[in-house]
């Protein structure tokens, strides 16, 4: 398959990467891991008129603990995010969300901007970045801003970023406490699929009565966007951490989420697997949370 | 408008000009000849154009020739020795993981990365690392047993 031509930049900075963006706004796309843009363009979906590689920005590139926060560059590899053992201990949901990423061919050139900027409804790291409340970082010749991720989506492919801003970091505040999340994902196999239904869940529990203080499930595939769930996250709030109490959640989640039919699965059959992940994310993130007791 | 890129392929420095929408497979292939690289789906399915991109393995389809550019590929070619054929090339033959041959490269390279970062690896490791390599013939069996065979 022959890729459209197209006029190709390589910036070093990302100030020069805004310049180009801001110069060339709406004919510019940003080029990251390629995994999905290099695909869609080989299949004349897209054919930008040019492309800013976002490859050789080594601020981009960052993956670091400092202050109770996790910075990641929005160039980090899904690779380097999946083996490190700062996220699995921070943040464990995003490394088992980044594990089910693609292949591992695919989680060597794949980035978690790329991931979260292509906005695809199935994406594998957003639910989990969802749940720790993540916030995105964005740049253009006009300044930076900050957003929380929820905010971000706006449907399969579409999201609030103008069209000379970049993704240039994920902020996550590393929760503290009696605290912890879990990610799975269901697909027709184990690698190289679309997601039919993932979910994230995370739990933060009061030390000493184990009730629940706060509760966030976010729903992958589902949706033209990955969702939050506010029922689910209703139920179990002030409750004690029970099967009979995350039955109901996952019950509130089914509710939550509006999945199509196409030839992965039929709406009711994603709708009883986000019952189903729902209870088992809640219950890996309760396990989570207890180990850090 | 081509662009003048340098790159290291099997520890050979090459110089070549390239279209910016040319694909690091096919510049492998067709400019530098090295056709060992397989080119199979194209876009990033089934794994026959792997190659180590800075040690990484990589689906070169999805890799711009540009992208490449001061940095260094190893592919098939680049395995055997004066010594003969690396470890793993002779594993996959003695233990019948060659059938049709085309995915062989790329399983080959991905299992080479593995077994870098991992020298002796599980089973289930070791399916995970293929997973991004499709293979129509084998069943897979025979080439795990290849690779745990060239780890010992």
């Amino acid at each position: 398959m022959i890729l459209p031509k197209f006029e190709f930049h390589e910036p070093t900075s990302i100030s020069d990467a805004c310049e180009l963006m801001a110069h060339y706004r709406g004919k510019a796309r940003p080029l990251a891991g390629g995994t999905d843009l290099l695909v869609n363009m080989k299949k004349k979906v897209l054919s930008p008129e040019r492309l800013v590689s976002l490859g050789r920005i080594p601020e981009l590139s960052q993956l670091e603990r400092s202050n109770g926060t996790l910075w990641i560059g929005a160039g980090v590899a899904v690779s380097a995010i999946a083996a490190s053992a700062t996220v699995d201990r921070d943040v464990p949901a995003l490394g088992q969300s980044a594990r089910a990423l693609g292949t591992p061919l695919i989680r060597n050139l794949a980035t978690i901007g790329g991931n979260i900027g292509s906005a695809r409804p199935a994406a594998d790291l957003p639910p989990a970045l969802m749940v720790y409340e993540a916030e995105l970082v964005l740049r253009s010749t006009a300044g930076e801003r900050r957003l929380p991720i929820g905010e971000f989506f706006k449907g399969p492919g579409l999201t609030v970023a103008r069209e000379d801003e970049l993704i240039t970091a994920v902020v996550i505040r590393v929760p503290e406490g009696c605290a912890g999340a879990g990610y799975l994902n269901l697909g027709v196999r184990k690698a190289q699929d679309c997601n039919i239904v993932n979910v994230a869940a995370f739990l933060e529990l009061d030390g000493r009565a184990e009730l629940i203080r706060a509760a966030r499930v976010a729903l992958g595939s589902v949706g033209p966007t990955p969702l939050r769930s506010p029922s689910a996250e209703a139920v179990l709030i002030g409750q004690k951490p029970t099967e009979a109490l995350f039955d109901l959640a996952a019950d509130a989640a089914r509710r939550d989420c509006s999945p199509i039919l196409d030839f992965r699965g039929s709406a009711e059959y994603r709708r009883d697997m986000v019952g189903v992940l729902t209870r088992r994310t809640l219950a890996m993130a309760l396990s989570d949370a207890r180990s850090r007791n | 408008m081509k662009q003048l890129i340098r790159l290291t392929v099997n520890d050979r420095d090459y110089e070549v000009a390239v279209e910016p929408n040319t694909t690091l497979v096919d510049l492998l292939r067709t400019q530098l000849g090295l056709t060992g690289t397989k080119k199979g789906c194209d876009l990033g399915d089934c794994g026959a154009c792997t190659v180590l991109l800075d040690g990484k393995a990589v689906n070169s389809c999805l890799v711009l020739a540009v992208q490449a550019g001061g940095r260094t590929v190893q592919t098939i070619e680049g395995l055997e020795t004066t010594q003969g054929l690396h470890p793993l090339q002779q594993a996959f033959i003695e233990k019948g993981a060659i059938q049709c041959g085309f995915c062989s490269s790329g399983m080959i390279l991905s299992a080479k990365e593995l077994l870098e970062r991992t020298p002796n690896p599980g089973e289930p490791e070791i399916r995970r690392a293929i997973s991004g390599n499709l293979c129509r013939c084998t069943g897979y069996q025979k080439i795990i047993e290849a690779i745990k065979d060239a780890a010992r």
